[in-house]
């Protein structure tokens, strides 16, 4: 991981900017939307492997910044939501795609299964997936690319 | 299925908060099937698109704009070893790749 930082800062120009983007595990919200709003009917269960990937990607950039590779320049985070028709989707979704890091409880399913039967006919179902950004830019004085 | 990724086009959002991509050279690092490269890459000198899976890169290829045909290419590499030489880029995305 280091290296391939160490790598994009060899292809960067003088004052480049590495943009690091990334999810971030956390059990993620479940909501059931509607035209009011949203209603929060549990949360996803974490697996350890991606909480371990999330420490090692955060240790990576750490190591760059000591070495002075890169200077840390702005990080926010914000919600990037998966939607879908209905809880089966969603459940399917989950179970073929995010199987390796993720789970879904049943009582997470029943909850949202119920609270969705009971909305409006807009409703939709939504994972609510917390993403980094982080904004680095290349130091110019750590030494030779 | 009906799978919406993020509908509010927050990613978008933010990514033009962070970063001025106008006039840039762009290197992407993890652009997968170029979900988040047509988020930026209009208005850029040039963007280059990494992925070591090349089935994502075909459907890449596939779905890119007409109007970004000459701004945007794909490349299968890894990013331990990037084939590009020193000081090439002005700005380096981390596509949920890091």
């Amino acid at each position: 991981m280091v290296h391939a930082l160490d790598e994009i800062r060899r292809v960067l120009k003088p004052d480049g900017i590495l943009m690091d983007i990334r999810p971030l595990s956390g059990q993620w919200q479940i909501e059931v939307t509607s035209t009011p709003g949203f209603k929060e009917t549990g949360r996803v269960d974490d697996f350890p492997e991606p909480l371990k990937a999330d420490k090692a990607s955060n240790e990576a950039m750490q190591e760059v910044e000591e070495r002075g590779w890169f200077t840390r320049e702005q990080e926010e985070f914000f919600p990037f939501f998966y939607s879908w028709d209905t809880p089966s989707e969603m459940e399917e979704f989950i179970a073929e795609d995010w199987s390796d890091f993720i789970g879904l409880s049943e009582d997470a399913k029943k909850v949202t299964r119920s609270a969705w039967a009971i909305a409006d006919a807009d409703s939709r179902v939504r994972v609510r997936v917390k993403v980094l950004i982080a904004r680095w830019k290349k130091a110019t004085d750590a030494g030779p690319t | 299925m009906t799978l919406q990724k993020d509908p509010e086009g927050n990613e978008r959002k933010y990514l033009r908060k962070f970063a001025d991509f106008t006039g840039k050279r762009i290197l992407e690092v993890g652009c997968g099937e170029g979900r988040m490269t047509w988020q930026y890459a209009k208005g850029t000198l040039g963007t280059v698109g990494i992925d070591p899976d090349k089935d994502a890169l075909r459907i890449a290829t596939v779905d890119r704009p007409s109007d970004l045909g000459n701004k945007v290419c794909f490349a299968c590499a890894d990013s331990q070893y990037l084939p590009f030489s020193k000081e090439t880029f002005d700005i380096a995305v981390l596509a949920w790749s890091l």
